[in-house]
């Protein structure tokens, strides 16, 4: 009676051996336990005017390399920047004193740290004490706003007067999608549809009646907001004396770019001169301005 | 309407009663707790029933989980080219939802209706009287060490559903689909913390889910009529209570511990 009574607590001493140790697996090989167990550090304070999604726990980085994490994130009343406690390794206690920390983000989509990048002073930070110099996060919108000059509100589209356009490819334009003159929502797209016998997209715009002295020889492309966000048609005022008028068709239209076809373009025109000829002869050679 | 309202009624109270007699039953487990250190050896064998001979089933159920979870979010992930966060996001997934809800459920139908059952023919062939009359504490000797060795196998199995299913991801991800080993690895423990994820959700969560099924499977086992149809309907009936229990609690913990 006692032979099987002890191969059931063989088997169940075997079985809780296996469970602790798929524990200690999950615990040690497949999670962050350097997050979890910190060895002795010191804090120092900075200020930033803008943290993004900078979180606590998040990171602390020289040359890449984690040091510590964001100890603390507060907000004084009646202060205008954030005040962020960071907590770092004793091993690291020579950063000089006019280090600059700055949020950066991991990646296009990653999460954001604080990196140090070091200074030239003979003094280093002491523990509680104050690394002056910070440089913010810049949300992407901005960013991005920089490079594309997307981004508006959306005007109440009052009267509007409908204004057509030929697109070589509209990439995925669709109807309602916005459209923007110097980054400004001044209408939308009424309909697209594929031409039977001209095989490109027509387009058929329609346009506040408040903007109505666009110059005829306008150019009207297809731009994405964002690196991932949805299309839209801007207008590019052409230097005609005519304006356009309902029904009027416009001329001169710039499809939609392929990510390649741009990133493409930037691998050929390295150089900041380059880009910029590139750009007038973009909008020279269809416009004829000259 | 007015042959039907009585009757509405009486489900309604006969659940609402259900609820309060399970409740009940718990606290004269819990009571029962210290009377039941002299059955030590029965805790054990109970711990041996329903906990090592459940590794199988968690093992082989692990192991798929794990290996089609990365096969689904290899492919979705391949849109936006970020394949290589997928041993990441199998990871998470099984430790914060798949692995307790899916041990506890294989648990329910592997453990728990076993348990119903033999209560449920101890009572329907008068052992539980019989050891009344031998002044042996059924609850003590019968209920508790199932309860317990439910509480204790839960977050057991659970950690060897985890570790099973990663591995699983692992063979399907790195040496089946290509991503790289060390991109597998360093993504994972970057991103999986040990209180939030393995203490909060595998080890916490699977502990009330153990807690859970035991009790449903022990109560079915002691309340049901005892004949043959009764114990048939138990254990239906703890293998449908414990799922919905499992699942709606599963709601309230990820509300809580999030």
């Amino acid at each position: 009676m006692s032979q099987p009574r002890s191969s059931y607590a063989v088997g169940t001493g075997l079985f809780i051996v296996l469970g602790f140790a798929a524990l200690a697996y999950l615990a040690t090989q497949t999670s962050s336990v350097a997050n979890a167990h910190q060895s002795d550090s010191y804090i120092v304070d900075t200020q930033f005017t803008n943290i993004g999604a900078l979180k606590e726990r998040a990171p602390v980085k020289i040359a890449g390399v984690r040091v510590g994490q964001v100890q603390s994130i507060t907000l004084t009343p009646g202060h205008e920047v954030a005040d962020v406690k960071l907590s770092i390794d004793k091993r690291y206690d020579k950063i000089p004193q006019d280090s600059v920390a700055t949020i950066f983000t991991s990646g296009l989509l990653g999460d954001q740290y604080v990196g140090i990048q070091y200074g030239s002073a003979k003094q280093v930070v002491a523990a509680d004490g104050m690394l002056a110099r910070t440089k913010s996060t810049e949300p992407l919108e901005e960013m991005l706003g920089k490079f594309f000059g997307a981004g508006g509100v959306v005007d109440n589209v009052g009267g509007s007067y409908t204004v057509k356009a030929d697109f070589t490819n509209v990439g995925s334009l669709s109807t309602g999608a916005p459209v923007k003159m110097a980054g400004v929502v001044i209408g939308s797209v009424l309909s697209v549809h594929a031409d039977p016998v001209k095989l490109n997209a027509r387009v058929v715009l329609a346009i506040d009646k408040r903007y109505n002295t666009i110059p005829d020889d306008s150019a009207a492309a297809v731009f994405t907001s964002g690196l991932i966000g949805t299309q839209y048609v801007a207008i590019q005022p052409g230097g005609s004396p005519d304006m356009l008028k309902d029904g009027d068709e416009m001329i001169l239209t710039q499809s939609a770019m392929q990510l390649e076809d741009l990133i493409g373009k930037f691998l050929v025109n390295g150089s900041s001169t380059d880009k910029k000829d590139a750009g007038d002869g973009k909008s020279a050679t269809p416009a004829g301005k000259h | 309407m007015n042959v039907r309202e009585p009757q509405r009624d009486n489900v309604v109270s006969q659940s609402l009663a259900q609820i309060g007699a399970c409740g009940l039953f718990l606290l004269t487990l819990l009571a029962a707790i210290p009377r039941s250190m002299r059955y030590v050896r029965e805790t054990i064998r109970q711990l041996w029933f329903v906990g090592a001979m459940s590794l199988t089933i968690i093992m082989v159920c692990g192991l798929f989980v794990g290996m089609v979870l990365m096969l689904q979010l290899y492919h979705v992930l391949s849109i936006f080219g970020g394949t290589s966060a997928s041993g990441m996001v199998v990871a998470l997934s099984v430790y914060r939802e798949l692995g307790p809800v899916v041990t506890a459920l294989l648990f329910a139908g592997r453990a728990g209706t076993s348990i119903t059952a033999e209560i449920g023919l101890m009572r329907a062939t008068d052992q539980i009287d019989a050891m009344e009359m031998m002044a042996v504490d059924p609850i003590a000797y019968v209920a508790t060490p199932r309860f317990l060795a439910g509480l204790i196998a839960m977050p057991l199995l659970c950690c060897v559903f985890c570790a099973m299913a990663v591995f699983g991801g692992h063979l399907v991800g790195v040496t089946w689909l290509g991503i790289d080993n060390g991109t597998f690895w360093s993504n994972m423990t970057a991103q999986v913390d040990v209180r939030t994820d393995i203490v909060n959700g595998v080890l916490f969560k699977s502990l009330a889910f153990g807690a859970v099924v035991s009790l449903i499977a022990v109560f079915q086992g002691f309340t049901t009529p005892p004949t043959s149809e009764g114990v048939a309907y138990a254990t239906t009936r703890t293998v449908v209570a414990s799922s919905i229990a499992i699942l709606a609690l599963d709601f309230v913990l990820t509300a809580f511990l999030m």
